[in-house]
């Protein structure tokens, strides 16, 4: 039967491997299993099989696909330039398509549309808030329990979106803030953070009413036409903005793709966004934010996949937090996967964990307890199993708590 | 009891894979051929390697062992079914031995795994094939792997001092030790380089090399390909091994730089890497002489790479090459042979003529300190008659370099690819005493059949007498 949706992966994306292997030992899943059906040469051979009418969209084929983290550090050293996450997702929408478990039409109602739904958001935060306050994790299914103790305290506080902010420096712009599905009601001080160093470079911040969730989570499960929809709404929502900013390295690392998802409108919009940490560590170099003089010591770095694979951003995060005097501290030269990598690690629990494991060993060597991390699901991933010795924390947030104490006072600028 | 069910037994489900898909994936290697194969088995110790081989041998199937897959002459590729042995699972540093300068590995360990685990003790593993990265020590003994960096170091088989090896009958052998000179026949050096046809080696002990206390890396920019390719003269004339002598054309640069943004110089006709390792007054005075040379030969710009930042750029740029090409065409073949240095300049020439008489793209990325030529083909498979054309081009050029003096095969082995050229090379009383080896190894040619040797190299497969002293 082949591919049936306009989504497949093509001949033409695919004639781009040629099959050289460089990719394998960046696997992480190859690296667990050495199995050539678990790297990303042997899964670009099995889109190929199918297109090539060799294999079907079959079990085999579902398993060899879903087994992958997306987390792209293929795509990063391929020298033949292979789009690894573009076919990845091209290969999950047929597989959605002509795979629909139970399991897979559930998500692409959560994924799809329960997270562009902020009244769905909220109430699952509710309670989740209260099952996070009375400590009863043992209502969750055992999948979610880990992850779930990696979240942050879930305190009542107010969202950003629909807010703006004027700068508190010289005039330099207006940029657009990314709310985000769950940045907004569980990680608001990382927004916070951003938002108040965006204003102190001079910066007028908005956050669109009109925005939703980017829908990076629904293309990687496959759910197209609700990654398209959702796509399509921010880039409306998003019109006429000149930098676009998005805090978590998933919805930065999907914006930027949105050519794809939303057509010449949406390539426009992608050519404007960027990663927070990008934007500070530029602002820092310019001059227009401060470095601290006061050493913090050592902070481990990690650098989630859709940062520095799919964005190829590396030195940015590491900028920042020299700017905020502490030591960055690498734990990882190849950057693998810590195995959150969105969904997977409720999906996959297994591996998810056996990886995540890895990435805190490698925390724990390095000596620190400071860890920074630009994304949400490796932080809770990196929370849960670390323990509350470590103090895990987005770069901006580390650089801002050191802002605010160079000004010597609790930031006034800040409306709340 | 089936095959399948008795690999099942000894390994378990996971690590044996028979689905069509997996069996699929597994056909082929980084090459262009795709074979056939029967079931995958992925053990993880020696032992499990011996019995995989009995139950192949009480089936009467061929074993084709496999590392990474990243070789191109289809070494590891099925021709005719088979158990796949993929060694990936045995992946284990047994033990480094500092002291010693060596270390006992398994054969799935990753080259490069292998020298960053070194690191802490000042040493590496001296060979560096481009797929270092990604290659085994096993598929690196199996063909008898070059580099870069072979120039000055030598291959793979100079960095072997032991092997454990499963034979024919399931039985291990171990030949070589920590001894600097092991008595009795030396059959490492048979067994290197043998591409999987007499036996599977299980560990190997290889020497690790003290790292360098300094290095200078230069880039030397050339307006035409001759002039690049005089300077490699030259500078071997000049008396200089250097550790590494590498050219590019300008294509090749063109896709590296595309992907790497490393400021490569894209207009140039052809680019040196060329670098120098030891004492630093050793060094500049060996950089200055390539540099001397180069600028001899109309050099547009040298350019000397700052730091190991650069460095390690440079040099990922170059391995990367390979890979690299995919953004010229959907498929490329290349050719692994080697000329003398002395006659680089002509040879080069002809590559590109052979290219312009079959239609065909030519890139070409090679070691040329030791004259080993990797001139890659573009083409598209899906093409009608294009893997033809690109075959006739291919068997055209080996013929070249052979004629130049050269031989077939630098460091990619012989495998499938290079098989029916071997007469090209050798006589039929080198082919007859290399058949024999095999014979004696594996009587029942289980082990990679139809690899290296052609048919008919046994001389009484023409019903003639064996030659007198032909071997032993």
């Amino acid at each position: 039967m082949g591919y049936v949706t306009a989504e497949a992966p093509t001949r033409v994306e695919l004639a781009t491997c040629v099959q050289c292997g460089l990719c394998l030992p960046h696997c992480p899943t190859f690296r667990l299993t050495g199995l050539e059906t678990a790297s990303p040469r042997g899964r670009l051979m099995a889109m190929s099989a199918v297109l090539e009418g060799f294999a079907e969209v079959d079990d085999v084929f579902v398993e060899i696909i879903d087994f992958c983290l997306g987390c792209r550090a293929c795509e990063a050293v391929c020298p033949g330039l292979t789009p690894y996450g573009r076919v990845l997702e091209g290969a999950r929408a047929e597989i959605a398509t002509q795979h629909p478990t139970p399991s897979r039409r559930l998500r692409r109602w959560v994924l799809g549309r329960a997270l562009a739904t902020r009244g769905f958001v909220s109430a699952a935060t509710a309670v989740a808030a209260v099952v996070q306050r009375l400590g009863a994790t043992w209502i969750l299914p055992a999948a979610v329990r880990r992850s779930f103790t990696g979240l942050r305290p879930l305190a009542g506080r107010e969202r950003w979106i629909g807010r703006s902010a004027e700068p508190v420096a010289d005039p330099l712009g207006t940029a657009a803030l990314l709310a985000g599905c769950v940045m907004d009601p569980w990680f608001s001080s990382v927004h916070e953070a951003t938002v108040g160093l965006l204003r102190r470079a001079g910066y007028r911040v908005v956050v669109p009413e009109a925005q939703t969730c980017c829908g990076a989570l629904a293309a990687h499960d496959g759910h197209a036409s609700e990654a398209r929809r959702m796509a399509r709404r921010n880039v409306a929502a998003f019109a006429g903005f000149d930098l676009i900013v998005a805090d978590a390295a998933g919805c930065s690392a999907h914006l930027k793709e949105y050519g794809h998802w939303a057509g010449d409108v949406g390539g426009a919009m992608a050519e404007r966004v960027r990663d927070v940490t990008e934007v500070v560590a530029e602002l820092i170099a310019d001059g227009r934010l401060p470095r601290s003089e006061l050493p913090r010591g050592p902070v481990a770095v990690q650098d989630p996949c859709h940062l520095r694979h799919a964005q190829r951003v590396v030195e940015a995060p590491r900028t920042i937090l020299r700017a905020a005097g502490y030591e960055p501290v690498e734990i990882d030269q190849d950057a693998m996967c810590c195995g959150a990598a969105g969904t997977y690690a409720i999906l996959r629990p297994d591996t998810s964990l056996e990886l995540g494991r890895r990435k805190a060993d490698q925390v724990r060597a390095a000596g620190s307890t400071v860890v920074a991390s630009a994304n949400p699901g490796c932080e809770m991933q990196l929370r849960s199993l670390l323990g509350p010795a470590y103090r895990v924390a987005h770069p901006v947030e580390l650089y801002w708590e050191a802002v605010v104490e160079m000004a010597g006072r609790v930031p006034a600028e800040v409306d709340r | 009891m089936s095959l399948q069910t008795d690999l099942i037994g000894l390994l378990g489900t996971d690590r044996v894979l028979a689905s069509g898909l997996d069996r699929y994936l597994y056909g082929k290697d980084a090459g262009v051929y795709r074979g056939e194969v029967t079931v995958v088995a992925l053990p993880e110790t020696t032992e499990e390697v011996a019995e995989i081989v009995r139950i192949a041998a009480r089936h009467g199937v061929p074993v084709v062992p496999r590392g990474a897959g990243t070789g191109l002459a289809g070494g590891a590729v099925p021709l005719g079914g088979g158990v796949v042995v993929a060694t990936t699972r045995m992946n284990q540093i047994f033990e480094i031995d500092a002291a010693n300068r060596c270390a006992w590995v398994g054969p799935g360990v990753i080259n490069l795994d292998l020298s960053r685990a070194a690191e802490p003790y000042g040493l590496h593993f001296a060979p560096d094939p481009s797929s270092q990265s990604a290659c085994t020590i096993g598929g690196n003994v199996a063909n008898n792997s070059g580099g870069p960096h072979c120039l000055a170091e030598g291959s793979t088989v100079n960095h072997v001092l032991g092997l454990e090896v499963v034979l024919a009958d399931g039985d291990v052998l171990v030949v070589g030790g920590k001894a600097p000179d092991p008595i009795g026949l030396d059959l490492r050096g048979i067994l290197v380089g043998s591409e999987g046809t007499l036996g599977i080696v299980t560990k190997a002990l290889v020497r690790l090399t003290p790292n360098p206390p300094d290095v200078r890396t230069l880039l030397i920019t050339f307006d035409s390909v001759e002039d690049a390719a005089a300077t490699v003269s030259g500078v071997i004339a000049a008396g200089l091994v250097p550790a590494a002598l590498e050219m590019m054309d300008q294509r090749m640069t063109q896709a590296v730089e595309n992907w790497l943004g490393a400021g490569l110089p894209t207009d140039a006709a052809a680019i040196l890497l060329a670098e120098v390792t030891g004492d630093t007054p050793a060094v500049e005075a060996e950089a200055d002489v390539i540099r001397a040379v180069a600028t001899e030969h109309r050099a547009r710009e040298i350019r000397l790479a700052r730091d190991e930042a650069e460095r390690a750029l440079l040099w990922k740029g170059r391995k990367s090459a390979f890979g690299a090409v995919a953004q010229a065409a959907p498929d490329y073949y290349l050719h692994d042979t080697v000329v003398p240095r002395t006659k680089l300049v002509e040879t080069m020439r002809e590559v590109y003529e052979i290219g312009e008489r079959y239609g065909l793209t030519m890139m070409n990325v090679f070691h040329a300190g030791d004259g080993n030529l990797h001139p890659l083909m573009m083409f598209d498979a899906s093409e009608p008659g294009a893997l033809e054309r690109v075959h006739a081009a291919a068997d055209e050029l080996v013929e070249l370099c052979v004629r130049n003096g050269g031989v077939l095969s630098g460091e990619h082995g012989i495998g499938k690819e290079k098989r029916d050229l071997m007469h090209l090379m050798f006589t039929p009383v080198d082919l007859d005493a290399q058949a024999r080896i095999k014979e004696a190894f594996d009587p029942e040619g289980r082990f990679n059949p139809e690899k290296v040797l052609p048919a008919g190299s046994r001389c009484f497969d023409f019903g003639r007498p064996i030659p007198e002293g032909a071997w032993i």
